[in-house]
């Protein structure tokens, strides 16, 4: 343990004296800020134009006051209201290429027509804000249908589902009609930092692969261990790896943590971020680390040349981006299917654990568990046969070794 | 003589060839050891066994002063066969990374560095990033990491490859002044020439079996029967009638004729003809690089295949 270390420190101080890894240790952050900064600054121009439409209101049913409380209320509309007294007719010859009209009359509380005219430069998303409307008005319609209280809160209140187990004598289980969580924001920033931190790492885990590779091509490999076992120089690229990540996670944050403080100042980041459910998304983001990182180094072992090697390789580089395929049906339902196959297999595990739980609010603890020791096993399954291959892959010289030759040391 | 390591019974092989066929040697304190063979002989094949960097499939690798059936990794120097440095590093780094893997103290593996450096016409490149060597520095660089740590017991693997004959010099006086200090080394090596000026005990492998193996001067004294060169006109077949001589060599005016074992000099000079041309003449040993081209070619010698007495 003290020789691997050794490694550690080693490989670390490497990287961090190599002037490459200074530079996308702090250029990653850079174009990130950019991106993140740049569309913004170019949206905001549109936005300026956009804060300027002028709506005006032709209201004979008395509904002026309750729209001007909802455009103050939702921050995104960005409407400059105006009572006029102009016809509907009058409007579409007069109207501003910049400006909208809409007409609130008898008819829109008798068939619910909202008739409305807008300018040439007036967004699509004027479409989409007018829904806003909908509730509102919808509410308007009720009372003026003499309903009682009771009536009422009847036709207002929304269906739910309730399931009843098939099961003798299980009780029956309310289940809220949507599975996401409630406030977005309590799971999803932890979640977003465990996040960043298992990419950062899974990155830095390549990097592992591109040492060992390295090690077989300088050939020094053998004069390392002449003086620790294979194990020991293993353990301790990824403990030295595992320390880099953290230290481009580290410089991410100082980066990131500020930029987002300030673009979204309404949010309260910090006080999202510093919760009990962090532990556990670090916890996921480190395992997930583990896992690609033994997989990394028995890989990088095998191969001298990284751009040569073959189909066999690319697979397994290909390996840590599997979720990427899985993220768009557990978004469509975060306790579906595809969502709960991706939680036990071990490479996929980490970052659909990542997205699951951002999403919901009840935890599947029985899934958490599972998943998580399914990872356990895989990690330390994966360490020994890493062990083994990189026990006689780093020692080859002048090829890369096929998938037969690996299957062969796997079985030594 | 103390021995640091003994080989027992050495076995190896790759898939269904046998590599190596019981192998036995031991290396003693304060001696130049010499494993010789042509390529693919068994040489680093043997030495990676010693070195833990393979198992053998039979035999025994004893290192004396320790306890264990780990190596003593802290007291042995290895310079491979195929060796390399980290490109994008300094060199006293490097330097000091393989002696804290050693558990060697820095402060005293830096001045050492530093003295090395100096001795290997190295001074001033302590800063220099490894990328920037020549071959024969980093290879410099590389025998100084292997013994950075003051080693009782160093191997070296093909240490002259690839240098030039003066940093050869500087290597070979270095190896001895090692040697001189109380360290047990173990080299391989296929240029003859170099190592038979320096080493006292010799192990001659060929196709994973042992072929000679004792002190350097015994095989000399065994296996190094006398020759003599001729430089004049003279018919082979005179030659060839001159007792005690086995074999005759002609190149134009150069004729070598080399003698029986059991030929003594004074004796044999005496008997020359009187009515040979000889515009010069010179006697030696046949040196370590025939015997050696004799025995990987199979000729004469590999059929006295014997053993010396080691000690």
């Amino acid at each position: 343990m003290r020789n691997s270390l050794k490694v550690g420190k080693w490989e670390m101080k490497r990287n961090l004296k190599s002037k490459s890894f200074l530079i996308s240790l702090f250029l990653t952050p850079l174009i990130f800020i950019f991106f993140a900064t740049v569309p913004n600054l170019l949206m905001d121009d549109g936005g300026d134009e956009e804060s300027g439409t002028t709506v005006y209101v032709n209201d004979s049913i008395g509904a002026y006051s309750m729209l001007e409380s909802i455009a103050e209320e939702q921050s995104f509309l960005s409407w400059n209201l105006e009572e006029t007294d102009q016809s509907l007719n009058e409007a579409q010859s007069t109207i501003d290429s910049e400006d909208a009209f809409i007409q609130l009359n008898e008819e829109t509380l008798q068939n619910g027509v909202v008739s409305y005219v807008t300018g040439d430069e007036v967004s699509n998303q004027f479409m989409t804000q007018l829904q806003t409307l909908e509730q509102p008005i919808k509410q308007m319609q009720i009372q003026q249908a003499d309903l009682n209280e009771e009536q009422m809160a009847l036709v207002s209140s929304p269906i739910q589902f309730q399931v009843a187990e098939a099961s003798a004598g299980s009780e029956s289980v309310e289940m809220s009609s949507s599975p996401f969580a409630e406030d977005p924001f309590e799971n999803g920033v932890p979640a977003l930092f465990g996040g960043i931190v298992l990419f950062s790492i899974v990155i830095t885990g390549m990097m592992i692969f591109q040492s060992a590779s390295q090690e077989k091509k300088e050939k020094v490999a053998e004069i390392v261990l002449s003086s620790v076992t294979p194990n020991e120089l293993m353990q301790g690229k990824i403990i030295g790896y595992f320390a880099l990540g953290l230290i481009q996670v580290t410089a991410w944050m100082v980066f990131i943590i500020p930029l987002s403080l300030y673009l979204v100042d309404d949010i309260p980041i910090m006080e999202y971020l510093l919760t009990p459910q962090l532990l556990l998304f670090v916890l996921i983001a480190i395992l997930g680390y583990l896992l690609f990182a033994s997989l990394f180094v028995g890989l990088g072992a095998t191969l001298e040349d990284a751009s040569s090697g073959s189909n066999f390789q690319g697979m397994v580089m290909m390996l840590p981006f599997l979720p990427v395929v899985l993220i768009g049906p557990i978004l469509a339902d975060p306790n579906g299917l595809a969502a709960q196959i991706g939680t036990f297999i071990p490479f996929t595990s980490p970052a659909v654990l990542l997205i699951r739980l951002a999403l919901i609010d009840q935890w599947p603890w029985v899934e958490i568990i599972i998943s998580l020791a399914i990872l356990i096993v895989s990690i330390w399954l994966f360490m020994k046969l890493a062990g083994k291959i990189f026990k006689v892959g780093i020692l080859i010289y002048g090829k890369n070794a096929t998938p037969q030759e690996i299957w062969k040391w796997l079985r030594a | 003589m103390e021995s640091v390591l003994t080989v027992q019974n050495l076995q190896k092989s790759f898939k269904d060839t046998q590599v190596l066929h019981d192998i036995s040697f031991s290396v003693q304190k304060g001696e130049i050891m010499a494993i010789l063979g042509p390529n693919g002989a068994g040489k680093s094949t043997t030495i990676r066994n010693i070195m833990g960097i393979m198992y053998p499939d039979e035999g025994e690798v004893i290192f004396h002063n320790h306890n264990g059936n780990t190596i003593p990794r802290h007291k042995v120097g290895y310079l491979p066969e195929e060796r390399g440095l980290y490109k994008n590093v300094k060199v006293m780094d490097i330097l000091l990374y393989f002696a804290e893997l050693k558990d060697y103290p820095l402060d005293k593996a830096k001045e050492r560095a530093l003295t090395y450096l100096k001795k290997f016409d190295l001074e001033g490149k302590e800063n220099v990033v490894v990328d920037e060597l020549s071959k024969g520095m980093g290879q410099k660089v590389q025998f100084i990491g292997s013994i950075i740590h003051e080693p009782e017991l160093l191997i070296l693997d093909e240490p002259f490859s690839g240098l030039d004959p003066l940093s050869q010099d500087v290597f070979k006086r270095e190896i001895r002044e090692l040697a001189e200090n109380g360290t047990a080394i173990l080299l391989s090596s296929h240029q003859m020439n170099l190592v038979e000026e320096m080493c006292d005990r010799l192990f001659l492998i060929n196709k994973g079996q042992q072929v000679i193996y004792g002190k350097m001067k015994d095989v000399k004294a065994e296996y190094a029967n006398f020759k003599c060169m001729i430089y004049g006109e003279n018919d082979v077949q005179t030659l060839e009638a001159i007792p005690e001589v086995t074999r005759v060599e002609q190149d134009g005016d150069t004729s070598v004729l080399y003698l029986e074992p059991s030929a003594t000099l004074p004796d044999w000079l005496s008997n020359i003809p009187k009515d040979l041309d000889v515009q010069e003449i010179s006697v030696d040993r046949i040196s370590l690089h025939e015997i050696f081209v004799d025995v990987a070619l199979g000729r004469s010698i590999a059929e006295k295949e014997g053993v010396l007495d080691a000690q």
